[in-house]
């Protein structure tokens, strides 16, 4: 019983306990945190039954459910993971107690609406990943927004409400001409099938026709509106504010450094994934001639982020800012790695989705630690303060190095699969990322060196506190996966490897012209044919 | 000649039941105010609002319970079938169920309101459901005289209501203009109607539409003419100047109940006007509707974003609100006649919410109506800020409001259509919105009360009523629109559109 909806159940479960909350009378601020902390454990705990319970080897979605919505328009509850989306909701399910145990004494007003928007952005995250019907996925995309605008508006900095505002406009902008694109795309199915239907795929086992079977045409073929690059262009717009690819990125340092601690770290960890993980599942296997053809303009942004966000990131001289930044520059390997269309940089990618989630993460945790104690974020503050705080500095270390890339550390594993794969498709564009790797170890070593490093000059560090318990504890959670990750990255790879395949072999027949649902028998030695295809259409 | 007209007097009663009412409240207005104590009650003016809104109550429920049955048993009756004037089909049934929701919402808003703005009388509740059997007759109309009846009696009443704060200068101001611009319409329509009798020889619909040629430039001038009667009732641009205006000055609650229901029957009845009497020039018709309903999307958000005083605000989303709706009227097809009608339900459901908020807040005969008043309110009354969130990430069309999916099925059948550049713009249009919409929020709870905010009045049974009554409505047209047994609102929407097409 419990094992058919488990996933709704993993969803709706931070959203149910946050209704409740709402509707309860009054009572102690600790009551509220530590429901809040209790239902997000919960949902972790039933999120590691997905993660045993999922089985690696086999394609297609897993955890499936379907209910009918609005029948009559195709509209349907309709959930599932594969490896990509497990990864995710793992992540999500991960960091959320993380960060409300890590905000603990940080929210001081109005505790109970905090955690109320905090569990429904929980729900919103993990639906938006689970959702297989477009309908669905848009509908969880959008309400993740009012949420994190309030968490924003209401708990965070000085110039919190631009912040806000500013964010809730760049992401709508998107998300409505994708809207659009996506009402397109449901009437070409309706053109080509007779029926109204915006699931992703097929209910497994049936030979019901969805919106992955559409033929959805190349310039040329229809009014334009209608073609492949128009409709790639309307949902990389959406995804490409989310992630955020440059030009598009400057509601992300805003965001960031107004929003409170854990705001930010849901906003690295989590809400940039919904970006790179709606191009993966929705624009490269809808539009999948127009994503290659798109290829090179990809590349070039990516690249552009990768650099121009270590450079930004080192003059910056708050310590939220490099971090902002250097996520604009990660963002942009994880877009290099997947429009890379191999297994190793697809892979990868996905990978570093989770890696820079669990890095960034940890980093904006251990600059909102600092910040609660000295009240600043300004590095030149600070200097030598290795010295009163030896475990903070210890730690800071290490997930800089993880963030880095460093090898035994979780990002190096993801960077290392991104430039493979990214080599094979175009060395042009992988060499001058490699320097961002360079450029990402001089910004962040340098922060570090002059943070902790040298003398105590500021005589209002000498007396800094060393992290207290509950801190150690957020902190050794956070590192697991990180040393996890870099060690042994087999459990993680694993998972991922039938569905990154299908996302290959989906735009691999896309990109021939046939129709996706093609049979799964072609499995054997797809990877030499679809690399081979893609060349050819690259150029 | 000899023989008796076989006239459905049967299709007259939900309208009659109305005007009964409207009758009684007068009546009982009279009786009540004279005594000093009723029943071994004292009379107080609350008391005798709240007996005159249970009688309106009354009759709107009974005509409203009646007008659902005929929707949902089908079939369309004629009051007259040899000279078709009233017609109660599948279409005006659900027209008159909107119209009527929006009658009784605001009637239990203005309760407390109006003893709060110290302007209870009587003759309010009369004047709103003489204006909703207006809206009634409009929306049943098959022939101009009748839909020119309708308009009138519609009109006139809310006339009054615009000015029946007396010893304000702003309503004074809201009602004369009101009047006089309305006024200007009617004689437009008017015109319009005389210049169709003229060249057709007919007034009813269908009579129209057999003897109207496409190229007879007469007909087509009062064809225009006929429609810009209604884009100054619906207020679209650029026939919109009066909105802002007399919105703002209108008591709060008659600004909700215009707001909503004078929308609804002009688009209801322009609906029947242009599919069932002017078919034929429908080709030349689409430009027009499609330039009306670019200009009032993007006036009417941009000049939104400039407002500080909340009703002002709400009047220019309901311009951009109508021009939305006229996108609609530019797809012409019956799946977006379908989504106007659903448009409409949710707009009463998220609009009267709205306005229902701010006239709750108002205190002691002062309305709360600048922005800045709401500063705070999150802290101080979390649960009407939480309410006006909720209308206003409605109106701004966030998904899981009633405004998302109206807007979705909206956009669906105008890119079915192949409208997709007006689709385009009216999805920028409305990422505009978002802006002001969020405006209320960001005050509400980012920013301190001050000395600038409130102060704020206390919320009374009647208005808890409608807040409820229009949360619940937004969030189920926003979650469960088609899902329960029964409640297939959406359907219905769609189904409700269907009569206007058979007739073709």
């Amino acid at each position: 019983m419990i094992d058919a909806h488990l996933l709704s159940l993993v969803t709706f479960l931070p959203l149910a306990v946050a209704l409740v909350l709402l509707l309860a009378g009054r009572a102690p601020e600790l009551v509220w945190k530590g429901v809040a902390l209790g239902a997000s454990l919960l949902t972790f705990g039933l999120s590691i039954g997905l993660w045993l319970g999922f089985d690696p080897t086999r394609t297609g979605y897993q955890f499936v459910e379907r209910a009918p919505w609005l029948p009559g328009w195709g509209i349907h509850y309709f959930v599932g993971i594969d490896g990509m989306s497990l990864l995710l909701v793992m992540l999500t399910t991960f960091l959320m107690p993380i960060v409300l145990l890590a905000s603990w004494n940080d929210v001081k007003r109005s505790v109970r609406s905090y955690v109320f928007f905090m569990l429904s952005l929980e729900t919103a995250m993990i639906g938006t990943f689970v959702a297989l019907n477009l309908f669905q996925f848009y509908v969880f995309w959008e309400l993740m927004l009012v949420p994190m605008y309030f968490i924003i508006g209401v708990w965070g900095g000085a110039r919190r409400v631009y912040a806000a505002v500013k964010f809730f406009l760049f992401t709508m902008l998107g998300s409505l001409l994708m809207l659009v694109a996506l009402i397109v795309v449901y009437y070409l199915h309706f053109e080509q099938f007779g029926t109204l239907n915006l699931d992703l795929v097929a209910l497994p086992g049936t030979a019901a026709r969805a919106i992955l079977d559409t033929h959805v045409p190349i310039a040329g073929q229809a009014v334009w509106w209608q073609t492949q690059p128009w409709l790639f262009a309307a949902f990389a717009l959406a995804f490409g504010v989310k992630v955020p690819m440059v030009p598009l990125h400057t509601w992300l340092p805003d965001a960031h450094v107004e929003a409170p601690t854990s705001g930010s770290v849901i906003l690295a960890g989590v809400l940039l994934k919904m970006g790179t993980y709606g191009f993966v599942r929705f624009a490269l296997p809808l539009f999948p001639v127009a994503a290659v053809q798109f290829t090179p303009v990809i590349f070039t942004l990516a690249v552009i982020g990768i650099l121009y966000g270590a450079l930004v990131s080192m003059v910056q001289k708050d310590m939220k800012r490099v971090v902002a930044y250097s996520s604009v520059a990660h963002l942009g390997f994880v877009m290099l790695g997947m429009f890379a269309l191999n297994v190793e940089g697809l892979e990868g990618s996905v990978l570093q989705m989770v890696n820079h989630g669990l890095s960034t993460g940890a980093l904006f945790l251990l600059v909102g630690m600092l910040y609660e104690r000295r009240h600043t974020r300004d590095i030149a503050e600070f200097g030598g303060i290795a010295k009163p705080m030896p475990v903070y500095a210890a730690l800071f270390v290490l997930v800089t190095m993880s963030s880095i890339g460093l090898p035994m550390l979780n990002g190096f594993v993801g960077e290392f699969l991104i430039l493979l794969g990214a080599f094979a498709r175009s060395p042009a564009f992988a060499v001058p990322a490699t320097f961002g790797v360079v450029l990402a170890a001089a910004y962040l070593l340098w922060m570090v060196r002059r943070i902790f490093f040298g003398p105590v000059e500021n005589p209002e560090n000498r007396s800094l506190i060393d992290l207290g318990l509950r801190e150690k504890a957020v902190m050794v959670a956070i590192v697991v996966p990180i040393l996890w990750i870099g060690i042994y990255p087999d459990p993680f790879l694993r998972r991922l490897d039938a569905s990154v395949l299908e996302v290959l072999r989906r735009v691999e027949v896309g990109m021939a012209g046939g129709s996706a649902n093609a049979p799964h028998a072609d499995r054997v030695g797809l990877e030499a044919p679809a690399r081979a295809a893609l060349a050819e259409a690259g150029r | 000649m000899s023989q008796a007209p076989a006239l459905n007097l049967g299709t007259l009663l939900p309208i009659g039941s109305v005007w009964l009412g409207a009758l009684l409240v007068l009546l009982g207005e009279v009786l009540l105010s004279r005594r000093r104590s009723f029943l071994g009650r004292p009379v107080t003016p609350v008391w005798i609002g709240t007996v005159l809104a249970a009688i309106s109550t009354f009759f709107l429920v009974l005509a409203l319970a009646m007008s659902l049955q005929a929707f949902l048993s089908g079939g369309a009756v004629d009051f007259d079938p040899a000279h078709p004037m009233i017609e109660l089909d599948r279409f005006s049934n659900f027209a008159v169920v909107v119209v009527v929701l929006g009658s009784l919402l605001s009637c239990w808003l203005s309760v407390s309101y109006l003893v709060e703005l110290r302007i209870n009388h009587g003759e309010y509740y009369s004047l709103l459901l003489l204006a909703t059997s207006g809206m009634m007759l409009t929306v049943m109309a098959v022939d101009l005289v009748v839909l020119f009846l309708g308009i009138e009696l519609m009109s006139i009443p809310i006339y009054v209501l615009a000015g029946f704060q007396r010893r304000d200068l702003r309503s004074n101001e809201a009602a004369l203009k009101y009047f006089l611009v309305g006024s200007f319409a009617t004689a437009i329509l008017l015109y319009g109607m005389a210049l169709l009798y003229g060249v057709t020889g007919a007034t009813d619909f269908a009579g129209i539409h057999t003897h109207l040629e496409p190229t007879n430039l007469v007909g087509l001038a009062g064809v225009g003419l006929l429609i810009v009667g209604f884009a100054f009732k619906v207020s679209s641009v650029p026939f919109h100047q009066w909105t802002p205006d007399v919105y703002e000055g209108a008591p709060t609650a008659v600004t909700a109940y215009m707001s909503v229901t004078v929308k609804a029957a002009a688009f209801l009845a322009l609906l029947r006007v242009v599919m069932v009497a002017l078919p034929s020039v429908a080709l030349r018709l689409e430009p027009l509707f499609w330039a009306l309903a670019a200009l009032t999307m993007v006036v009417g958000n941009v000049m939104a974003v400039i407002q500080d005083n909340v009703k002002r605000m709400l009047a220019y989303s309901s311009v951009a609100h109508a021009g939305y709706i006229l996108i609609g009227l530019a797809t012409a097809t019956a799946e977006s006649y379908g989504a106007v009608v659903f448009y409409l339900l949710a707009y009463v459901f998220m609009n009267v919410g709205a306005f229902a908020v701010v006239s709750a807040l108002a205190d002691a005969g002062r309305e709360c109506d600048r922005i800045q008043d709401f500063a705070g309110l999150g802290q101080e009354r979390p649960g009407m800020a939480a309410l006006m969130t909720l209308f206003m990430l409605s109106l701004a069309g966030i998904p899981s409001t009633a405004g998302f999916f109206a807007k979705f099925v909206l956009f669906a059948a105008a890119v079915n259509a192949g409208l997709t550049g007006l689709t385009i713009l009216a999805v920028l249009a409305s990422l505009v919105s978002v802006y002001y919409y969020l405006r209320l929020p960001v005050m509400m709870y980012m920013r301190e009360r001050s000395a600038e905010s409130g102060p704020w009045g206390v919320l009374s049974t009647g208005e808890l009523v409608v807040l409820i009554a229009c949360a619940a409505g937004v969030l189920f047209l926003g979650i469960f629109p088609n899902v329960v047994e029964g409640l297939h609102v959406l359907d219905w929407a769609r189904d409700s559109a269907a009569p206007l097409f058979a007739a073709r």
